[in-house]
């Protein structure tokens, strides 16, 4: 029972091997029903930067791109700061066109 | 009553499918219903060795469903459980002996015979699946605590769903000393992940082993955590959903057990 105890002690801080496997487990299945792979959210990422990038300035490297599930509905969340709205005329809107 | 037709599943091989086929088969016969469980792992059969019926086959169920033989040939009666039926899986022919057609016709004259037939589904999702969900009312989705069980079952319920037959999950093989420590998934991490109704929670249990040595069945098999898991499982299905789901419990020590009594730990 000590010894439980002080295990228990020190695992309040360390995720235990079970949590790790749920953790993985619900990654698994939500790309294995997406059948999105690595390089599909790469360039998703890549475009989604480049049309925002279009209409405001913002921190590119702040822009968070998750996949989250809850019940039966898998939602496509983006998340990001915005410094400022860009003026939309339609040279700036090409000018920034790669 | 309304007979039923069964399939237990799991995607995953080597996660007890026939042995829970064959367990809650028996302990439903032994309340009195008349069982018929079938081998659909054809090429492979094992649920006859594990009901230590081995050595009385002669007819199996590709050929009764090829009308080779009639049902009452090809059904195996258990000499210690009366009102229950094994049929075969035939062990020279391959899956596509069997089509989902062919299952479905079968599976009708099977529900004249029988009050539950249970199809003990090969592992994989393939033709040996096709064939086995084709005639199902219900599944039963074998699992355990382990993530690559539990993938595979995710998998399996979302071609039941798309099937509309509607699984209900089965974890087995519980070690409550690990999912104390946090090195098992807990049966709750288990739905959490699957989100499908919970009908049974089933132990590890050495006896599994004794019994299919033997041949005999789980739920005879006296002290045999997994065989009264099983059983009340087999209850459940039988329309006893009010059943308690108990969930299994590790060997408490002595000094634990003081700790409880005095309200100190869990």
């Amino acid at each position: 029972m000590f010894n439980g105890f002080l295990r228990k002690l020190l695992r309040t801080q360390e995720t235990t091997s079970k949590d790790l496997a749920k953790k993985r487990l619900q990654f698994a299945l939500i790309y294995d029903k997406l059948e999105v792979s690595d390089d599909t959210l790469t360039a998703l990422h890549r475009d989604i930067v480049e049309v925002i990038s279009r209409y405001f300035e913002f921190d590119q490297n702040a822009l968070k791109l998750d996949i989250t599930r809850c019940e039966d509905l898998s939602a496509l969340v983006v998340n990001t700061p915005i410094l400022s709205a860009k003026r939309r005329n339609r040279t700036l809107k090409h000018a920034c066109t790669p | 009553m309304e007979s039923k037709v069964i399939v237990v599943t799991s995607g995953k091989g080597g996660v007890g499918k026939t042995t829970a086929t064959a367990s809650i088969g028996a302990a439903l016969a032994l309340e009195g219903k008349r069982v018929a469980v079938v081998d659909m792992d054809i090429g492979l059969r094992n649920l006859d060795v594990v009901m230590g019926l081995e050595n009385r086959i002669v007819f199996n169920i590709v050929d009764a469903v090829n009308g080779k033989c009639k049902i009452q040939q090809a059904a195996i009666k258990d000499r210690r459980v009366e009102n229950l039926f094994l049929i075969p899986a035939s062990q020279s022919d391959n899956k596509d002996a069997l089509s989902p057609e062919s299952v479905r016709r079968f599976s009708a004259e099977l529900r004249k015979e029988f009050d539950f037939v249970f199809m003990d589904c090969p592992a994989g999702i393939e033709r040996g699946f096709e064939n086995s969900v084709a005639a199902a009312d219900e599944a039963v989705v074998i699992c355990t605590p382990e993530v690559s069980s539990v993938r595979d079952a995710d998998r399996v319920i979302g071609l039941l769903y798309a099937r509309s037959v509607t699984p209900k999950l089965v974890v087995n093989r519980i070690v409550p000393e690990m999912v104390e420590r946090g090195d098992m998934l807990s049966h709750q991490d288990v739905v959490d992940v699957l989100s499908i109704e919970l009908i049974g929670l089933v132990p590890m249990d050495d006896q599994v082993v004794v019994s299919t040595n033997k041949g005999v069945p789980l739920v005879m098999q006296k002290g045999s955590k997994a065989g009264e898991a099983f059983h009340r499982i087999a209850m459940r299905l039988n329309g006893r959903a009010d059943l308690p789901i108990e969930i299994p419990q590790g060997q408490k020590s002595f000094w634990k057990k003081i700790g409880l009594k005095i309200g100190v730990g869990k």
